[in-house]
């Protein structure tokens, strides 16, 4: 039976949605914020993540030690996150703390920004610069980006350079936060085990005198041209391959087809690029994946490789990609299916995974899909299907950024 | 506890697990095979990784796309890991689809094919992964430190050796697997909408013959300690420190657990307070319960740009120290809180309890339940705690330093 889904929408604009379930032994909510990287300007790069630490430094009423100490105590199983499009605030715990938690969260979305608590946090994001630096699959991510989106708003890095994060001073970032984190750009999702209307009442007490706020995004879609460019770091043994390509966005329908077909060319176990590169270890590791994006979207490949195989392993990549459009199975899809139809399933029976998946699906789409909508979308996806969607989106052309000694 | 909670131990020494869950639609299994990294014979550390992949590739009468689509054909989302003391294969899925994929995980634990081509491309993938770990320095930090805490069997890389791994045969791998995949020292834990009688029938039918074999010892060794610098080229500093704690099955265990949750439960833990919060030294910083058999240690870590590096280590060690000041009466309420909450929320997932219930298992030699736990976590005092600390001061430490330049240990 489909779990209970209620919408609210306060008076100064804030959405409250839930999804109700009896069964679950504790409560999961988040606030979600249309904003991230795509929306800042060059000169404040990195920003929304910087912020996004900056919310647990304290509002007017709490210290960034009041934050810390009450998240504990309330036993909560607490994070954040920032990506190019949204950012997000959220807790997990036990039932009897809803209220606590509702009004915690409110008070992380007011944040005070003292300039002495700003000031040390610089500190960690460039160490979190510094510790991304030392993994070289995100030193290729963020290059990757940078040159499959060119103009387009998609390509700034998350973190933000060390040169753009030194010279972020406190007033940009309040500036920034004024005209976006509010209620009309952000939703309350709860899931687990609540009561909508107490829910609601809470979020009236705590967050109804907030302010509506219209946060415009400049979409349209990026041009891209098929480009290859390589790096080089002499202290890595491996080489590591990153392709982008064009593919549906958060709002197409082929959204549910482009996941199928990830499982199909891209899953660890038995898909083309398993078969073709994992299994007889042409290549470590070999993923093809989807990142739908808000009115655009990609598909990526990503291969590690000894730096001798590396053009052999994308020769075959290619090839497969290109056969799998004429030669995709019915049995293959239906294998797919199934593992997603899992995955749905095991996702769906943390309060979380829920909470995350709604807010998520709710910044992107204004609209709630239950599991049970999920899985007849699923059910109907047909290799017909999957071809009609490779008609659309061929991967060509295609950016490939390497890394290697 | 009973309706809840399953126990069956076949004649063959496979012990079978479960936990049902209501509400669930999903089961969980973990299975664990006595290969563990620490029982590959000396010279050949590694085989049991090979062999985790190896036995994957074609079983009874499948061969390898057969039975990888069979899998998938279910729905599975499967693993296979190794570890200390084992290798580990996980499986979760809707409904019966676990149950209806124990005839396959049979045939992969008795009647792997083996092939030779199989075996030259995993032996291959693992020597590549081999070589990734110097492009992943803080992967390396925690690999060393293990090394240098544990000495050989129980430290060793359980991504094995690498000249270990290219001396080996198809031959000497099909040796140990026969060797090793046997019942005594097996564990299969599901968990979720398990029907019990349905499992244990399944269990015996297709894992019965698993043979039974005298139950290896297991090494106990003691800590090594010291100090070692690896240089590496890197944008930060990786420090690792580990020292001796109780184990698991100690009376004192919660006690102990409290103590860590103090230091590094969640964001108003000291480490996070004081190296990152207070001075911005640290992204990453955090310490850590973990145990072997018969052994428990404290392990903690912290990445941290090279300049800081000194900083950090001694603010660090610095906090273990002043751990044993003691705790406040609202630190250690909140380490409860944190500990009891996260059991409830992690009891809320099939692979999570599956996980759990093959731990306590092995570690203790029978389950608990959640009422249990808790009654044990409330039970710990500020003055339990406080004088257990005093008792036990920290360490000796053995730290282990990844990056540019070496640092000076704390006095």
């Amino acid at each position: 039976m489909a779990l209970a889904f209620r919408h609210h929408r306060l008076g100064n604009g804030l959405d409250v949605v839930g999804e109700i379930n009896p069964d679950s032994h504790s409560f999961a909510a988040g606030f979600f914020v249309r904003t991230g990287s795509r929306d800042e300007t060059a000169k404040i790069n990195g920003v929304s993540h910087f912020l996004e630490h900056m919310m647990f430094k304290g509002s007017a009423k709490y210290t960034w030690e009041d934050v810390n100490r009450i998240f504990d105590e309330l036993g909560a199983r607490y994070n954040a996150f920032t990506s190019q499009e949204m950012t997000a605030y959220y807790a997990n715990v036990l039932p009897e703390f809803t209220r606590a938690t509702v009004e915690h969260l409110s008070h992380l979305l007011r944040p005070a920004i003292r300039q002495e608590d700003f000031d040390t946090e610089k500190k960690v994001i460039l160490e979190e610069i510094a510790m991304y630096l030392d993994d070289p699959n995100h030193r290729l991510y963020e290059r990757l980006m940078e040159e499959h989106f060119g103009k387009h708003p998609l390509a700034g890095s998350i973190l933000g350079s060390a040169q753009s994060i030194t010279d972020l001073t406190r007033d940009e970032m309040a500036g920034y936060f004024r005209g976006r984190y509010g209620p009309g750009n952000m939703v309350l999702s709860v899931t687990g085990r609540l009561d909508f209307d107490e829910v609601v009442g809470l979020a009236e007490e705590f967050c109804g005198d907030w302010e509506t706020v219209k946060a415009p995004r400049v979409m349209g879609d990026p041009v891209i041209g098929a480009k290859t460019v390589e790096m080089t770091d002499a202290k890595l043994n491996r080489k590591y391959t990153m392709g982008m390509t064009r593919g549906p966005s958060a709002q197409d329908e082929k959204r549910f087809a482009a996941k199928v077909l990830q499982d199909v060319i891209g899953d660890a176990e038995g898909s083309r690029f398993y078969w073709a590169l994992v299994d007889n270890a042409i290549a470590e590791e070999a993923d093809f994946g989807f990142y739908p994006h808000d009115g655009c979207g990609s598909f990526y490949i990503a291969l590690v490789t000894s730096p001798d195989r590396t053009e052999q392993a994308m020769e075959v990549a290619k090839r497969e990609m290109e056969r799998v459009k004429n030669d995709i199975t019915e049995e293959e899809v239906e294998r797919a299916k199934n593992k997603i139809a899992s995955q749905l399933v095991l996702s769906g029976e943390i309060p979380s995974g829920r909470m995350r998946g709604m807010g998520g699906q709710w910044m992107y789409t204004g609209a709630y899909r239950s599991l049970e909508q999920d899985m007849a979308t699923l059910r109907g996806l047909t290799a017909g299907s999957l071809k009609e969607l490779m008609r659309e989106y061929s991967f060509d052309p295609m950016t490939v950024v390497t890394l290697g000694p | 506890m009973s309706d809840r909670y399953f126990q069956h131990t076949f004649e063959n020494g496979l012990v079978l697990l479960g936990e049902k869950m209501p509400g669930m639609k999903s089961v969980a299994m973990t299975l664990l095979v006595p290969a563990g990294v620490s029982s590959d014979p000396a010279g050949r550390v590694g085989v049991s990784v090979v062999l985790s992949d190896l036995v994957l590739r074609g079983a009874g009468q499948r061969d390898s796309r057969a039975l990888t689509d069979h899998l998938d054909y279910l729905g599975l989302q499967r693993s296979s890991t190794v570890g200390v003391y084992h290798t580990r294969f996980g499986a979760a899925g809707v409904g019966d689809k676990v149950l209806e994929a124990l005839p396959a995980y049979g045939d992969i634990l008795l009647r792997p094919q083996l092939p030779d081509e199989g075996f030259d491309a995993a032996k291959d993938l693992s020597l590549q992964s081999l070589t990734g770990i110097d492009d992943d320095p803080r992967q390396k930090l925690l690999i060393k430190l293990r090394e240098q805490y544990y000495p050989s069997p129980l430290g060793r890389n359980s991504m094995g050796i690498q000249g270990d791994i290219e001396a080996l045969t198809v031959e000497e791998t099909r040796k140990e697997h026969a060797r090793r995949y046997v019942g005594s020292g097996a564990i299969l834990a599901v968990a979720g909408d398990v029907d019990f009688d349905k499992y244990r029938l399944a269990v015996g039918k297709h894992l019965g013959q698993l043979r039974k074999s005298p139950v290896a010892e297991l090494p106990r060794v003691s800590a090594a300690g010291g100090y070692k610098f690896e240089e590496q080229q890197s944008e930060q500093t990786h420090i690792g420190i580990a020292y001796p704690s109780i184990p698991e099955t100690h009376a004192d265990y919660y006690t102990v657990r409290m103590a860590v949750e103090v230091l590094s439960g969640g964001m108003s833990g000291r480490l996070f307070t004081e190296v990152r919060e207070k001075r911005g030294l640290c992204y990453s910083v955090w310490a850590g319960y973990s145990s072997l058999q018969g052994m428990g240690s404290i392990t903690g870590y912290a990445g941290t740009s090279n300049e800081r590096a000194q900083a950090t280590l001694d603010c660090f060690v610095g906090e273990l120290h002043r751990l044993a000041e003691g705790v406040t009466e609202a630190e250690l309420a909140r380490a409860k809180t944190g500990l009891k909450s996260s059991l409830v929320m992690s009891g809320e997932s099939t692979s999570g309890r599956a996980g759990a219930l093959a731990h306590d298992w092995f570690t203790r030699g029978r389950l608990r339940g959640l009422e249990e736990i808790k009654a044990a976590i409330d039970a710990v005092s500020v003055d339990g705690v406080n004088a257990y600390l005093k008792a036990n001061l920290p360490g000796p430490f053995t730290i282990v330093i990844v990056g540019p330049k070496p640092l000076k240990v704390p006095g």
